[in-house]
């Protein structure tokens, strides 16, 4: 499952341009460390935290 | 050391290594001379594969061919660009950015020490389209201090089996210095 699979598990209402220019930024630059949130300025759900996202499984 | 003609014609400043720095400016130099800072062109083989990326994710694209190279200034490793010679830098870049359902969102980015810096052409379907591979241009001049800055082309795709394309007339980045600081 990916990070944005994830997100949007836990964050139903969200949806592609939140991503794309809702002020959450998720990355991957090819260091090894795989897709991350480099950014989360949405204006009413807060960032999920890692416990939250590790709970998301298939 | 100021570079000086005296009334008779004789030269003084010179070094055998030649003329000191700033003794020449842009406007003493001919129409036709350009300067001699670094300029660079390379693109994306990846083993002649497509790059699959998450769908909604900003992923750096692997740009790790050189066409050229002038002052060894691209790392195709890291797949980015890190000038030694401080100054203003003019980037272009161009990625195929592939997709296989409908009404994607796809935009490129020029990104700055990790960061984005400037956006460039961007597709925004709201309706039920299908448009599986296109190439996005983005260009932006940019202040690179010539130590530790750098910049690198990302692509973004909203869509189920995203995927960056490569090749040389489709998915490439290069660049040059306009103008030293």
């Amino acid at each position: 499952m990916t990070l944005v699979e994830k997100i949007k598990t836990i964050y139903p209402v969200l949806t592609p341009a939140d991503f794309a220019f809702g002020g959450i930024t998720l990355q991957n630059d090819l260091d090894g460390r795989g897709d991350y949130i480099a950014k989360w300025e949405h204006p009413t759900l807060q960032r999920p935290t890692d416990e939250q996202l590790a709970q998301i499984t298939e | 050391m100021a570079l000086v003609v005296n009334g008779d014609g004789n030269i003084t400043g010179l070094t055998a290594g030649g003329l000191p720095d700033a003794s020449i400016t842009q406007s003493d130099l001919a129409a036709n001379i350009a300067g001699n800072g670094p300029a660079f062109s390379a693109y994306q083989t990846n083993g002649s594969a497509n790059q699959s990326i998450s769908s909604d994710v900003w992923t750096k694209a692997k740009i790790d061919t050189e066409e050229f190279d002038t002052n060894n200034n691209f790392d195709t490793t890291n797949n980015r660009f890190l000038p030694t010679i401080a100054g203003y830098y003019q980037i272009n870049a161009c990625l195929y950015l592939r997709n296989a359902s409908a009404s994607p969102i796809k935009i490129v980015g020029l990104y700055k020490n990790g960061s984005i810096y400037k956006q460039g052409m961007q597709l925004y379907f709201t309706g039920n389209y299908y448009i599986a591979a296109d190439t996005f241009p983005v260009s932006s001049m940019m202040y690179l201090n010539g130590t530790t800055d750098y910049v690198e082309l990302y692509g973004y795709i909203s869509s189920s089996s995203a995927s960056i394309g490569y090749g040389s007339a489709s998915c490439w980045m290069n660049g040059h210095l306009v103008k030293a600081a």
